[in-house]
């Protein structure tokens, strides 16, 4: 009575239903998740009633006297891996419980595969008498899944592996090999391409002893593990609050460093027990450094004693609230993170007030101070 | 009448293209002409110092090539249009593939040619951007719409011990290498004084470096050449080279106390100008109700977080961007026309009672946003967090502007 295709898609409206009734029971009726998995049965549910009213699109099939009178012209099933795999993903499921969550995934994906590909296999191979035609549906339905996620798996194996290959190289080796690789593939191509007839089968063995050669000394690099790599942290760019120290030195050859250092308002050295400061265009040391008000100027301060220490800028103190009739002051302060000998560090501080008139008490000044060093360069903000 | 209208039509036809050789001739000749304008105060091809100079003698020659290249090309393709044109042939013309002698010229010409611009560009790059010969530092920072000079605490500058601000004119001394280092408070701006060097842009968060060097004194106008917003166009910027001993006598008078006003207009424009302008317009030494020195604070109020140091205002000749002049056109035209050697003390002068011109200065303080336009409209000042870019309209009375006016007269 019902068609083969309807039989299809009315298993997978079924399995579709009762996996909605599952989810929505366990995930306490999820509105997203059911309501999808609702959605496809619905769908499924839609293509096994076509299916079922139009027999398949097979006008002998219309017959239905016919059909259920007469022996179908069914061949024997083929031979199929897809048992063996789904098995396999069944048992990698435990695996993966005892191993980790990412050996439950490639389960479940292996599993879901598995299903499709026997499921689709052993419909078309009773879709009619005819092995060919059968075969033909079974590519029309799958190849257009199968062709794109295949190329995908095959190019990310084969991008995955070669990166493996140059982490695993000495730094400089590396752009040696991949000279070499880029000059072989040229050589292969112009190779083929100057010939008038090459045999098929020979370039397909090429690519593949290739393609076989790149993965297997991808996977050899991967388990060998990859060379030592410096670690670059980034620098530190504070936001003046003096807290405690969260971050480590910074490095000066990561992008952000670099680009710091060739926008520099000054250089604060600490070097036996005394601040020195270098600005851009000044031959020598400064005693003060003049800063533009209202305008983010890029400090770095490096440390060349022993000990970990922190550059402190000071800006003098504001009013807590122009609006109060008390007014209250603050301390503008800024701080580096600490860093040890050799260790650099920089900040960007941004001076919204002048600085205090020379004749102005000590301790209103604007300066540049480390804590536990006796030492301070002046700040003078126009 | 088929017959006489085919035999008339070309000759209809070539009227209009007659017609329009003589105003496409003027139009050429007037073109021409203005290369031969005297007064170009923004004129690259008329340098006034070493690094604009420099620069001058690097285009001068790839354009004198570039121009031979140009005729010889314009003429070779009138030869073949003309030479090979179709003359009703039916024969396909010889047909020729490849000429290697010279294809091989024609790479090599090339070659040559840029080999001969390259080296002296990228010499010329590394001799732009020396820093080691600096004798004076000055941080110019942009905003819209105008430029603030300030001359840190240097043994350069013939020495600086206090920082001094102003805007509008940077004052330089003549014959000395100044670097410049150029940041912005907002958005990207771009320095240039053709006479005395290339641009150089100022961005937000970085600080360029350039070069200034003036062979004499004067003065040397310039633009933003980075559109920056409304008033792009009034961004303008001077620079005022001045002999060592007159630079001296600048910056002595720059760093001078704060006189209070002794006229009572002037009196009563302080006291005005403590309620209306200092919240943003600092005036070194100047002293609030409470006895203590204000501070401006225009980070609270402007968007790039500063407005013009009024300090020594009558000291320069234009405010606002150095968009509006101070002093009267022929005072203005004594001045940018005065020779070298009469300049400096013309300029020290500054704006003298007899040379002053109130009018601009009036119309601004009625309505500056009315005289350059500026984003202060509250409301639409939402995406700034209600900061104003440029000067409002302060609604000041007209007692009130000739008070103001009386105070900022005597910023000497």
């Amino acid at each position: 009575m019902f068609t083969t295709g309807s039989k299809l898609f009315l298993g997978a409206t079924v399995l579709s239903l009762a996996g909605t009734i599952i989810y929505g029971a366990s995930q306490d009726g999820g509105p997203v998740g059911t309501l999808g998995l609702f959605t496809v049965t619905v769908v499924f549910a839609f293509l096994a009633g076509i299916n079922f009213y139009v027999r398949d699109s097979n006008v002998s099939a219309m017959d239905t006297d016919g059909i259920e009178s007469s022996p179908a012209a069914h061949v024997a099933p083929a031979r199929s891996m897809w048992p063996l795999i789904g098995g396999a993903g069944v048992a990698l499921v435990p695996v993966g419980l005892v191993a980790g969550k990412a050996v439950v995934w490639i389960a479940v994906i292996v599993i879901m595969i598995a299903t499709v590909e026997w499921m689709v296999q052993s419909w078309s191979e009773s879709a009619s008498g005819d092995v060919d035609y059968n075969r033909s549906i079974r590519r029309r339905i799958l190849h257009p899944l199968e062709l794109p996620i295949l190329g995908a798996v095959g190019l990310g194996l084969i991008i995955f592996s070669f990166s493996r290959i140059m982490l695993r190289l000495p730094s400089a080796a590396g752009a040696v090999v991949f000279g070499g690789i880029a000059a072989g593939v040229l050589l292969f191509g112009s190779l083929i391409a100057s010939k008038r007839t090459v045999a098929r089968s020979l370039v397909a063995a090429l690519c593949t002893i290739g393609a076989l050669g790149l993965v297997g000394a991808g996977v050899a690099s991967a388990v060998a593990g990859g060379r030592h790599i410096e670690k670059h942290e980034i620098p530190s760019f504070e936001e003046g609050t003096c807290g405690a120290d969260t971050s480590g030195e910074s490095d000066e050859d990561t992008s952000r460093a670099i680009a710091a250092k060739s926008n520099l308002a000054a250089t604060i050295t600490l070097e036996g027990g005394k601040l020195r400061a270098q600005v851009t265009g000044v031959p020598g040391n400064v005693d003060v450094v003049t800063l533009p008000r209202s305008t983010d100027s890029f400090i770095r301060f490096r440390n060349l004693d022993d000990g970990k220490y922190r550059l402190v800028i000071n800006l003098g103190k504001e009013v807590v609230d122009p609006k109060a009739e008390q007014k209250t002051y603050r301390e503008v302060k800024e701080c580096t993170q600490a860093v040890g000998e050799g260790g650099t560090q920089f900040i960007i501080i941004k001076a919204a007030l002048p600085s205090p008139g020379a004749d102005a008490p000590e301790e209103e000044q604007f300066s540049f101070t480390v804590p536990g060093v006796d030492t301070s360069l002046g700040i003078v903000v126009p | 009448m088929t017959t006489v209208a085919a035999v008339n039509e070309p000759a209809t036809r070539a009227r209009p293209a007659r017609r329009l050789i003589l105003p496409g001739a003027a139009v050429a000749a007037l073109t021409l002409l203005t290369s031969c304008a005297k007064d170009a105060p923004q004129d690259t091809f008329q340098p006034k110092g070493e690094n604009a100079r420099d620069i001058n003698n690097l285009q001068r020659w790839p354009f004198i090539i570039a121009g031979i290249v140009l005729v010889i090309v314009t003429v070779a393709v009138f030869i073949c249009v003309i030479k090979f044109r179709d003359r009703g042939q039916t024969a396909m013309p010889k047909q020729t593939h490849g000429k290697p002698a010279l294809e091989i010229m024609l790479t090599i010409l090339p070659a040559i040619i840029l080999l001969g611009i390259g080296i002296p560009t990228v010499s010329t790059l590394f001799k732009l951007a020396k820093t080691s010969d600096t004798q004076c530092i000055i941080n110019v920072t942009g905003q819209q719409w105008w430029w603030e000079y300030d001359y840190p605490v240097q043994d350069g500058c013939g020495g600086i011990t206090e920082p001094i601000v102003t805007s509008g004119q940077i004052v330089i001394p003549a014959g000395e290498h100044v670097l410049l280092k150029i940041a912005s408070r907002d958005v990207i701006h771009s320095f240039w004084i053709p006479a005395l060097n290339g641009k150089k842009d100022a961005v937000p968060g970085r600080v360029h470096s350039l070069r200034l060097e003036a062979d004499q004194p004067g003065i040397y106008a310039g633009q933003c050449t980075e559109f920056c917003g409304l008033s792009h166009a009034y961004m303008r910027m001077e620079a005022v080279a001045l002999d060592s001993a007159g630079f001296e006598t600048w910056k002595a008078n720059q760093l001078e106390p704060y006189a209070s006003p002794t006229d009572a207009d002037a009196k009563e424009g302080e006291a005005t100008f403590l309620t209306q302008c200092s919240r943003c317009h600092q005036v070194n030494g100047i002293i609030g109700g409470d006895g203590q020195p204000v501070i401006s604070r225009p980070d609270q109020y402007v968007y790039s977080g500063a407005a013009p140091n009024l300090t020594n205002l009558m000291t320069r000749t234009d405010f606002a961007g150095a968009s509006f002049d101070l002093l009267t056109p022929e005072c203005k035209d004594k001045l940018w026309k005065a020779k070298p050697a009469d300049f400096t003390q013309l300029y020290l002068a500054g704006v003298t009672p007899e040379c002053f011109d109130a009018v601009n200065l009036r119309e601004w303080l009625r309505d500056a946003p009315g005289k350059k336009p500026m984003y202060t409209n509250t409301n639409e000042l939402g995406p700034t967090d209600g900061k104003t870019r440029g000067m409002p309209n302060l609604n000041l009375s007209e007692d009130q502007i000739d008070q103001i006016i009386s105070f900022l007269t005597e910023r000497k």
